[in-house]
């Protein structure tokens, strides 16, 4: 065969692939208002940086080959922002993005490849589950299993999905070892589908109900943002990579400090008011302390009463853990302990300095919280930041009390402890120590109540808290963003580079 | 016209309604002020719409996830 043959069929081959499921196909997932596969990589990566990896594979069932064009998943390398990152892009056209034994070799290569060269792997999911006869039997499911890490998270790069649709089985799998999720509106998150589950509990489902954006973002906190567009979801892929290093072994990046950052910090009081009993949005007072229009907020719709987020302090990443007195008083619940411990694992895993701000109640008691394992959580909460070895500066801004102060990296939990003129510390809220300790009210004796009230608030100022150095400073609120940025000059961890031990580098992806 | 039940977050006391039915309100706006934890907790909405019905009065006790007012999305 001439070279002009062997070209011509080359081409044909090549078309074939890159035209994925059919015209057909492709044009239905254009009218339900989605990117394909290739489009969403395309959106994703620099302009002509992509290569492909895999173009030709296909199905091992000889007789599926022709209609298995790259398997269902289409990977490869390109560069977001100039940084490389490895891509599974899941092609709902070609047999419904199915896992197959094909497709599972090319993802292990795509996760093998990022973890061994320090690049993020971005998984843009979408799929119907397991093939269906490919992993049927002893055979078939027998055969799967090969990679015996294939699931094994020890986060030396970032993994970051978008749920853009259906993603049950393996694509619901590698949704759930993701360190950032978003998910398009309409998409299901489950691990199988809403036929499947119908058909093996014998109830209906609704698919929403079942694993939609509402119940991921608000109720479970798997996903982080839903969105309304596959751009918008990639976009906040970039987004959240932008703030992290490309690999375990490497300093986040440094940006360029925006003109004005720093003014909103010096009005702070504009934002917290001095009486106790109000409440404001501890995300006013992040943004205030960031450079302008830095801040990217985690899980924002899930456990309100914790904030957690990735900003920019003088161009570097730091990782802020809030108590939101907005939301349930800034009590901080079971599912705020999982959204702060899953915060604290991502910043330590990727050497990110985290900042505590506290004014909280404390953690919030009841039978509820009881049911939903608070005690436990607290406690996976408190484990997770005591084994934190990046730099950490904890700040009582005006309330913190009981174990909630120690989990906020009270006293020697924090490199450095600061608390503002304005701060209250002790075992409880004064006025509900009064009730607890001496057994009465306002309601009943307003007088007793009130002299009980002065005993019981002695020694509990931030001045008490640093005559006894647990802590190191008092500042002036409106100088906290300064101070805290000198602070993490001082505690850069110059002796390794600034690389965290990650000792919570495997530490489970959900809880 | 849909309808969508505003629910309490926490357990506590309602110190102040501060909105009335008929008013519209947006996604985000404050309708009424609990107190909890010796705190004024404030109730917001997340959806825009207009207010239908409270459905508790001040200084009634509410419990977490209690509907207490419903909207007119």
């Amino acid at each position: 065969m001439s070279f002009d043959a062997i070209l011509d069929d080359y081409e044909k081959r090549r078309d074939h692939a890159l035209g994925m499921g059919g015209p057909e196909r492709v044009a239905k997932i254009k009218a339900r208002g989605s990117l394909n596969a290739r489009e969403r990589i395309d959106y994703l990566f620099d302009s002509g940086t992509f290569i492909e990896s895999g173009l030709f594979a296909t199905s091992f069932i000889p007789e599926a080959q022709p209609s298995t064009p790259t398997d269902g998943k289409v990977c490869g390398y390109g560069r977001i922002d100039g940084r490389e990152a490895a891509v599974v892009s899941h092609d709902l056209s070609v047999k419904g993005a199915s896992s197959s034994l094909t497709n599972v070799k090319k993802m292990r290569h795509m996760r093998e490849t990022a973890i061994k060269n320090g690049m993020p792997l971005v998984l843009l999911n979408e799929s119907s589950g397991a093939r269906i006869p490919d992993t049927m039997g002893a055979v078939g499911t027998g055969a799967l299993g090969q990679d015996n890490e294939q699931f094994v998270r020890r986060r030396e790069v970032p993994y970051a999905a978008a749920v853009l649709g259906p993603a049950y089985g393996t694509a619901c799998w590698f949704t759930q070892l993701s360190d950032f999720v978003a998910m398009r509106k309409g998409g299901v998150l489950a691990v199988s589908s809403p036929k499947v589950t119908e058909i093996a509990i014998k109830e209906k489902v609704d698919p929403e109900e079942l694993g939609g954006w509402k119940m991921q973002s608000e109720v479970t906190g798997k996903v982080d943002y839903a969105t309304d567009t596959d751009e918008e979801a990639i976009d906040l892929i970039k987004k959240f990579l932008s703030y992290l290093p490309s690999h375990h072994n490497q300093r986040a990046p440094v940006a360029a400090v925006p003109s004005g950052s720093g003014d909103a910090a010096r009005k702070i009081f504009d934002i917290v008011p001095a009486e106790r009993q109000k409440v404001y949005d501890m995300r006013k007072v992040v943004a205030a302390l960031s450079d302008t229009d830095s801040v990217f907020e985690m899980k924002p719709r899930f456990a309100r009463g914790a904030t957690t987020a990735f900003a920019r302090m003088n161009g570097s990443t730091v990782g802020f853990v809030c108590s939101n007195p907005l939301f349930k008083a800034g009590a901080l619940d079971p599912d705020a302990c999982d959204k702060v411990t899953s915060f604290l694992v991502l910043c330590d895993s990727f050497n990110i300095p985290l900042v505590f701000l506290t004014d909280t109640p404390g953690f919030l008691i009841g039978l509820a919280g009881e049911v939903k394992k608070a005690p436990g959580k607290i406690m996976n909460f408190m484990t997770a930041m005591q084994l934190c070895s990046v730099p950490k500066i904890s700040i009582v801004m005006r309330k913190s009390y009981g174990q909630a102060y120690l989990n906020m990296a009270g006293t020697r939990n924090a490199d450095e402890m600061l608390a503002w003129p304005s701060a209250d510390i002790g075992f409880m809220d004064p006025n509900v120590a009064v009730n607890v300790v001496h057994g009465v009210t306002y309601e009943q004796d307003p007088e007793k109540f009130t002299q009980l009230l002065d005993e019981v608030s002695q020694e509990s100022s931030a001045y008490d808290l640093a005559s006894i150095f647990s802590s190191q400073f008092v500042i002036d609120p409106r100088e906290t963003r300064d101070v805290i940025i000198r602070l993490l000059e001082v505690h850069s961890r110059e002796r390794t580079g600034g690389i965290s031990k990650h000792q919570l580098c495997n530490w489970p992806t959900t809880y | 016209m849909a309808e969508e039940r505003v629910r309490s977050e926490m357990t506590g006391k309602v110190w102040k309604i501060v909105t009335k039915v008929g008013d519209k309100v947006s996604d985000g706006d404050e309708i009424m002020i609990l107190e909890s934890m010796k705190m004024e907790i404030p109730v917001m909405v997340d959806t825009d719409g207009t207010i239908k019905e409270f459905l508790v009065g001040e200084g009634d006790e509410v419990t977490e996830d209690q509907e207490i007012a419903i909207l007119e999305t």
